[in-house]
């Protein structure tokens, strides 16, 4: 909180007006958070309990769906896989998007504008429409299935973030560090390698974060590229939704399994999601 | 700040190689990822070709699928839900996250501790986010049934089930997962403006509602431009949602764009029409985003 903001702070004074904002945000928050916190009692309770006409609020908890999740629904396969393409696509981003971020906003190359506009056109293709030529693709190449197709595919839109993202902290650094190592004899990747990257290590851990957040969720790749063996954990969920008896105190402990990861990077990264999710829009 | 190596000659024959060295690989894979499938679904949609002999029957037919296209009452009916699903959720997300923006900027204490409860929804997987409503609104055992029923609405309402309430059900889903986005981005415009404007808007006498609406609806401009270009598109290519909570249903009433151009693919199988319609999804999205962006630019974002 910058000093002005405690200034204007003090002030306000208590009247009505604030009062009504207070109001209106714990309304929204009430809104936010009440389906959350239902899904994760009701992954406690004994479908008995779940299943009544008037809200049970005392109930005798029960883990029985967790136990459910992992022994009948195999949702560990699911979680092993969504970590595999996670991974894999924000490391291969990581590894071919930071050289590039770091060539964009440090190095003379030509025809940055251009690149520039590629990269945020590139963030604006709708999956839908790259997903049905991807599938012939790798259908013709034998990869349909396979973690390759999904952690490819998951790089189609993790690199350009990357790419985005690192290029503004790149930008950020004061360029004399990296003056005073070319000076030394460090050479220009010597310049980019020992300083620019160790410098942007804290931006570059928000951006992975970032990475694997929009790989977990990502749903329309996975259901298509996907088989068995490779099903994600959306693709998994989605299945328990599509049956015509849907089992609700197991399928309310996988939403649960499946958001309590997201939550712990989420707030890790909270600084940075915004200026993640507007693809740099917004500094925040 | 790259001008400072440019006038520096000795270093840039070495930092020109490096720089082609650094984009070439990434832009290879780019191009091979992106720019590649796109190419060829363009290619692709010039031609009549099923699933099921996805090795061999291809015809050459022209612009056939696009003819197609625009005379497909489905198509039609898919545009017509997509744009009320844009134009309904976008809308209320703004009208929404401006209001709560604003209380939450005039909040003395606790701004923190809200700001981070309040992006929980956005980092949820949209599949999960189906499933929590889809609980939620169940029409037997969901909160808003039993709360409905608590003021005398008895025998559940359909939500989903209904081709009155579907739409509107899933808009509501939307709102519910992505305003916490618009009011943090607001909210960002917001701590941007100087403090010294509300300090003269003060002592001019304005009111609270004069200050937000002579000062913070102009110097949050560019924030809402942001917001309409990322909601816009999001919304114009949902699918995970419909998917997962009505698949179009009941009958076609929440058959979305995303939705049909997906079934095409691969539940009728038409490859080839597929990918027309994935081109069609593309150049309004790249019309739409173009728009926005140059407004965008005009204010220096996305520069």
């Amino acid at each position: 909180m910058t000093s002005s903001a405690v200034a204007k702070r003090k002030r306000r004074p208590r009247d009505a007006w604030v009062i009504a904002c207070y109001v209106v945000i714990a309304i929204f928050l009430i809104w936010v958070l009440v389906p959350v916190v239902t899904v994760a009692i009701n992954s406690f309770k004994m479908p008995s309990a779940i299943f009544t006409s008037t809200p049970q609020l005392i109930f005798t908890p029960t883990l029985q769906n967790y136990a459910k999740v992992f022994g009948e629904l195999n949702f560990a396969e699911y979680l092993g896989n969504s970590v595999v393409v996670a991974v894999g696509s924000t490391a291969l981003s990581l590894v071919f998007g930071v050289p590039f971020a770091y060539a964009l906003a440090r190095l003379p190359i030509r025809g940055r504008e251009w690149w520039a506009r590629l990269i945020l056109f590139s963030r604006m293709v709708p999956a839908v429409a790259l997903v049905v030529p991807m599938f012939v693709l790798f259908d013709q190449l034998h990869l349909t299935g396979t973690y390759a197709s999904l952690i490819l595919a998951h790089t189609s839109f993790n690199l350009p973030i990357v790419i985005w993202l690192m290029r503004s902290f790149f930008e950020e650094l004061p360029p004399e560090l990296e003056e005073a190592a070319l000076v030394d004899g460090a050479g220009r990747f010597g310049a980019f390698w020992r300083v620019a990257v160790p410098l942007t290590t804290p931006g570059m851990a928000a951006t992975a974060v970032l990475c694997v957040i929009f790989s977990w969720n990502e749903f329309l790749f996975a259901l298509v590229l996907s088989n068995q063996d490779t099903e994600t954990v959306p693709v998994g969920v989605s299945s328990f939704i599509g049956s015509v008896s849907i089992d609700w105190g197991g399928s309310s402990a996988a939403a649960i399994v499946a958001i309590i990861p997201i939550f712990i990077l989420g707030f890790a990264a909270q600084r940075f999601l915004v200026r993640g999710l507007t693809f740099g829009g917004v500094k925040g | 700040m790259t001008t400072t190596y440019r006038s520096r000659s000795s270093w840039d024959r070495g930092g020109r190689r490096l720089g082609r060295a650094m984009i070439a690989v990434p832009a290879v894979l780019l191009a091979a990822l992106i720019f590649g499938p796109l190419i060829y679904s363009i290619v692709l949609s010039l031609y009549k070709w099923q699933i099921t002999d996805i090795n061999s029957g291809k015809a050459f037919t022209g612009l056939s699928n696009y003819v197609q296209l625009f005379t497909d009452p489905k198509v039609l009916n898919a545009v017509g839900n997509t744009l009320l699903y844009v134009v309904g959720s976008v809308g209320v997300e703004l009208v929404l996250g401006f209001i709560i923006a604003s209380a939450l900027f005039d909040l003395t204490k606790g701004r923190r501790l809200a700001n981070s409860l309040i992006l929980l929804p956005m980092i949820i997987a949209p599949v999960i986010t189906a499933l929590i409503w889809r609980y939620m609104l169940d029409p037997q055992f969901g909160l808003v049934s039993q709360v409905l029923a608590l003021i005398g609405i008895n025998g559940g309402v359909a939500f989903f089930g209904s081709s009155n309430l579907a739409l509107p059900s899933l808009m509501l889903v939307d709102i519910w997962q992505w305003t916490p986005f618009v009011v943090l981005i607001l909210h960002a415009g917001m701590l941007g403006i100087s403090e010294e404007q509300f300090e003269a808007a003060r002592i001019d006498g304005a009111g609270r509602l004069r200050i937000l609406r002579s000062i913070v609806l102009p110097g949050i401009a560019p924030q809402i431009l942001l917001v309409l270009l990322f909601r816009t598109m999001d919304t114009y290519r949902i699918f995970d949602t419909v998917f997962v909570l009505t698949r179009g249903g009941p009958g076609i009433s929440t058959e979305t764009i995303g939705l049909y151009t997906y079934q095409t693919g691969f539940s009728f199988f038409n490859l080839g029409y597929a990918m027309a319609l994935g081109v069609f999804i593309l150049v309004t999205v790249a019309i739409i985003s173009g728009f926005y962006l140059r407004l965008l630019r005009r204010r220096e974002v996305f520069q």
